[in-house]
């Protein structure tokens, strides 16, 4: 299965979605779309998330699935935790937010 | 293909120089815990058949005769006073959550290394050479005979305790970086601040506990 590529590989920035289709009646829509925040993230962040989700949420069942101790998968999540806050509160997201509670409003 | 799989499950491939430098990435806890304070116990004891006394947390003294019980609280006494001022740093420094298991549990573990030097100076050739450099010193009755040998297995057991001092203090650090989540310079200075901290309680301590003699 190919990786959906999430940065430009020109000049790194993120990428977004320009078409949609729809495999059954072939219905395209064109636009421009942001990956939803969990797809920007790299694919071993992904698949951690995954498992983690699979785990219950639990780290200590997490670090046995990982044979890694418990210390570092937390640290781990930090990590993506950290990465996630960042993103969501880059300006780019704040925007976002604004222009939906705008709508929202009107 | 397998660390493709790998990355795909998050699983880190094991090297021998992760283990030697970085254990706690796989082991932390209740298990970094039994494994430390066995090697802690097993350190003080052969530690007291050569009479080297770790007399503070990165202090290694030979020489002086005491009951097996001194020697099992210099070492309770060594892993107390880093486990608790890093504890108490990593509350004030990291911004993480984390358990009080692990950091002493891998400080415990951490601690390894000595076990290494206590059996380094169990020959009896390291206490002649000591024995022959205090009677050169106070120059008193000197040790007549000083094998070459002795001096060799001297010098590898200094050399041998160096390099465990070293070792112990990168498996510290390492220890309390992966415990409380914390890195960069700030991990960097207050471990520093915690190492002395500890050697100066460890220290009066361990002096209090010879008071009791």
């Amino acid at each position: 299965m190919k990786v959906l590529p999430t940065k430009c590989p020109a000049c790194g920035n993120q990428l977004k979605v320009r078409k949609l289709l729809c495999r059954d009646c072939e219905t395209e829509i064109e636009g421009v779309f942001d990956l939803p925040l969990l797809a920007e993230l790299p694919t071993e962040d992904q698949d951690f998330i995954l498992q983690f989700i699979k785990a219950s949420g639990s780290l200590k069942e997490m670090a046995k699935l990982l044979k890694l101790s418990y210390p570092t998968v937390r640290n781990r999540l930090d990590e993506i935790i950290e990465h996630l806050s960042a993103e969501w509160q880059s300006p780019k997201n704040t925007e976002d937010l604004q222009q939906n509670n705008e709508r929202e409003n009107k | 293909m397998t660390q493709l799989a790998n990355e795909k499950t998050g699983k880190e491939k094991r090297t021998l120089v992760q283990w030697l430098f970085n254990p706690f990435k796989f082991i932390a806890g209740y298990q970094a815990l039994l494994i430390g304070l066995a090697a802690i116990i097993l350190t003080s004891l052969l530690g007291s058949l050569s009479n080297t006394h770790f007399d503070g947390v990165l202090d290694v003294h030979t020489g002086l005769q005491s009951p097996l019980w001194i020697f099992l609280c210099e070492g309770l006494i060594n892993w107390i006073s880093l486990a608790v001022p890093l504890l108490l740093l990593g509350l004030i420094a990291s911004r993480s959550s984390f358990r009080t298991i692990d950091i002493v549990g891998t400080q415990a573990l951490a601690r390894w290394p000595y076990l290494v030097t206590a059996i380094a100076m169990l020959p009896a050739a390291n206490r002649k050479v000591l024995e022959y450099l205090i009677s050169q010193y106070t120059q008193g009755q000197t040790v007549t005979s000083l094998a070459p040998t002795d001096i060799a297995i001297f010098a590898v057991a200094i050399l041998l305790t160096i390099l465990m001092l070293i070792w112990m203090v990168a498996l510290m650090y390492r220890a309390y970086t992966v415990s409380c989540n914390i890195k960069g310079p700030k991990a960097i200075v207050t471990f520093i601040i915690g190492l002395i901290g500890a050697e100066v309680i460890s220290k009066i301590a361990i002096l209090a506990l010879f008071r009791t003699l």
